[in-house]
């Protein structure tokens, strides 16, 4: 291991004892992240996406003590907009969160308060489903396994919403952070689950989320992520869901910041009739990159799966998406389509949009599509030819092709607050959202 | 400034403009000289640059300007971004009305209005004064305010995008409207809808420059001057009596007369 690698696993050999289903996964993420370490763009699944640029820091685990307030994650995260979890670090602060309102049928806690409760719901589902081989990042989360967030879902819960926020604190040197959810979703609930990841402090902030989701018969999960740091954070975060039979999982992301931000999402679908929505828009500029990598998995028939991901990019920033769709023998009648769209704002911006299907089943349905395109230099002077600032005109192109995606967001109070973040990456940022 | 004293009464003025469009000249030596209040019709078949010259005066910038000159209330048009000359009263109602979902058509005209109000210094309108405002003016062309909540020019159909584009310019009022084939694609209710939202903003203060290629819509638009363009320039100038000609005779000896030299010499290439 180099000396980021090795500063970023201190501390992983002085965790506090947990039982063999803790802290078995633990040693074998330590092992896998010292014999592999971070990825590197030898390795396939890396190929667009340097790690070079963490070097410069010295990261050390961020304090999960750190002074931090309410006001400062709400300047941060945004106001509430029910139950909301905050952990600083990776552990959940009672100082700063609050369950009020939390419908019945749906428990969320700290992940190590249900590991000493309810060992019997936690065995089963963690560390199972987010796969640490050929996942270095998932290894290094796993080193640190024992605390985080567990959200449960019971039978039937209808029309609750939970909010996690995780707040990376890094004011005086590098600090790093490996957050962890385990999401229980059981047969025939249907909720929504938010997960708000923040950079505070001037220092660059190391954050490495691992969430686990099970979903039960029938399940319905309306699941977001919402990343809006600094360009001088890093973020990753690697999301592993396996849906039973007929369960609806929807998953989007807005990753709008971070100087480097990697998503690896993966849905299997091993009941039969499940469905599995993807979906994402990404915002870069300057120098940034961002990264979407996702696997859905068809492992049985009737599957229906839709992947829609849009991304604007200006400056001389990257993207990279990577759609795989594995369609595993026996896995009939499998309805799967992704697409990837991009706004190039710059001739500098690149984007590798990767689609990859494989198909080992017969009578299945198919596809991927996907555009790479400039604003429209017509509808460009149309507006202009009308009075409006070309700055202006530009930023209400901009936002009608994130518009789809911001709608996606269900939660209306998700929704407003997403479009303002997208908004206020883009000039006159805040005038423009009447447009809606 | 001498600039102020020495400027003439015209509205807009063009001098011997001249564009090309990938090597290809399009213009070739256009003159025109709009008065405040008066109605003007450029003719001409396709190809005469009619299009071209409509979308230079806005600033489009698919042609490129190699001479002449274009003022505006003695302004430099030329010089003025697209955005500036629409503050400076210039309207352009396009031929081919662009769709632009995402953003909302109410929002577009208010956000559009109000960039000139603030240019001219006056109060901007907010959301619900701009829905008075914009309801009157739909009443005036006969448009669903329904039109209005969707996004510009989405899903609409020809006639409506027109409507839409007369909507527009009821809203802004411009100085200087310039119709670029307002007319085709239209039924006849359409047209004389068209014509009233045309009509209305006819004042002593106003004026209009209908590009079409028909006669047909200056019967219900009755223009004080009519010019034919061919190759580029203005070929002949009349009055209605033209319009009228023309639909006799169609455009084929106006391209013949051109070629005979009937005209004048043909302008000459520029480098």
């Amino acid at each position: 291991m180099n000396a980021l690698e090795q500063s970023l696993l201190a501390g992983a050999d002085g965790l506090e004892p947990a039982p063999e289903f803790v802290a078995a996964p633990r040693r074998a993420g330590r092992e896998g992240f010292e014999r592999n370490g971070l990825p590197t763009t030898r390795q396939e699944d890396w190929r667009f996406t340097s790690l070079a640029p963490l070097a410069a820091h010295a990261f050390e685990r961020g304090d999960p003590a750190a002074p931090v307030t309410a006001a400062e994650i709400e300047r941060s995260a945004g106001m509430p907009f029910g139950p909301r979890l905050v952990f600083v670090n990776g552990r959940l602060r009672a100082d700063l969160s609050s369950a009020h309102g939390l419908q019945p049928g749906i428990h969320a806690s700290s992940l190590r308060h249900a590991i000493a409760v309810s060992p019997g719901l936690v065995e089963p589902r963690l560390a199972r489903t987010a796969s640490i081989e050929w996942r270095p990042l998932a290894a290094l989360n796993t080193a640190f396994l024992g605390d985080g967030a567990f959200v449960h879902f019971g039978a039937g819960a209808k029309g609750g919403v939970v909010e996690l926020v995780f707040a990376t604190v890094a004011r005086q040197r590098p600090a790093a952070s490996h957050p962890r959810v385990l999401v229980l979703a059981d047969a025939g609930s249907d909720a929504t689950l938010v997960e708000t990841y923040v950079a505070l402090g001037d220092q660059p902030a190391f954050t490495n989320g691992v969430t686990e989701v099970a979903l039960g018969q029938g399940a319905r999960l309306d699941h977001y992520q919402v990343q809006d740091q600094p360009s001088s954070a890093f973020h990753f975060t690697t999301l592993a869901a396996d849906q039973g039979p007929d369960a609806r999982l929807s998953t989007h992301a807005s990753a709008l910041g971070a100087a480097i931000s990697r998503s690896d999402v993966t849905a299997r679908l091993s009941g039969e009739g499940a469905e599995a929505v993807v979906s994402g828009l990404y915002m870069a500029d300057g120098r940034r990159l961002v990264d979407n990598h996702s696997v859905v998995e068809h492992a049985v028939p009737r599957g229906t799966s839709r992947e829609l991901f849009k991304g604007i990019l200006d400056g001389e920033s990257r993207a990279v998406f990577a759609g795989r769709i594995r369609v595993l023998e026996g896995a009939m009648k499998t309805d799967a389509h992704q697409s990837n769209s991009n706004l190039l704002l710059s001739r500098d911006a690149v984007i590798d949009t990767l689609p990859q299907l494989e198909i080992y089943a017969d009578d299945v349905k198919c596809g991927h599509g996907g555009t790479v395109g400039e604003l429209d230099r017509e509808a460009l002077f149309y507006l202009r030819s009308r009075g409006l600032p070309l700055s202006r005109a530009r930023s209400l192109l901009i936002y009608a092709f994130a518009r789809e995606m911001v709608d996606r967001v269900a939660l209306p109070a998700l929704r407003d607050r997403v479009g303002r973040l997208v908004a206020a990456r883009l000039p006159d940022g805040e005038k423009i959202l009447e447009a809606a | 400034m001498s600039q102020e004293s020495s400027r003439s009464a015209a509205m807009l003025e063009v001098r011997d403009l001249r564009a090309r469009i990938d090597q290809r000249e399009i213009l070739r030596g256009m003159s025109l000289t709009v008065n405040p209040g008066e109605v003007h019709a450029i003719m001409g078949p396709n190809g005469s640059g009619k299009s071209t010259f409509a979308g230079i005066l806005a600033g489009k910038d698919r042609a490129e300007v190699t001479g002449g000159s274009a003022t505006l209330d003695g302004k430099d048009l030329l010089a003025m971004t697209p955005e500036e000359r629409s503050v400076a009263g210039l309207f352009l109602g396009f031929q081919y009305p662009v769709e632009i979902p995402g953003v909302g058509n109410l929002y577009f005209m208010r956000t559009a209005l109000n960039a000139q109000r603030r240019a001219r210094g006056e109060e901007e309108l907010d959301a619900v004064d701009f829905l008075g405002l914009a309801r009157e003016k739909m009443k005036l062309v006969e448009m669903d305010p329904a039109f209005m909540n969707r996004g510009v020019n989405e899903g609409f159909s020809g006639g409506e995008k027109k409507r839409n584009e007369v909507l527009q310019m009821a809203v802004l009022e411009p100085r200087l409207a310039i119709l670029d084939e307002i007319d085709s694609g239209l039924d006849i209710d359409a047209l004389r809808v068209v014509a009233r939202g045309v009509e209305a903003l006819r004042s002593p203060a106003r004026s209009t420059l209908l590009v079409t290629h028909y006669q047909r819509l200056l019967e219900y638009i009755i223009p004080d001057h009519i010019h034919v363009m061919a190759a580029g320039r203005i070929v002949l100038s009349g009055g209605r009596e033209l319009a009228l000609e023309l639909e006799k005779k169609g455009y084929a000896w106006v391209d013949e007369e051109a070629k005979r030299g009937a005209f004048g010499a043909p302008a000459p290439v520029a480098p």
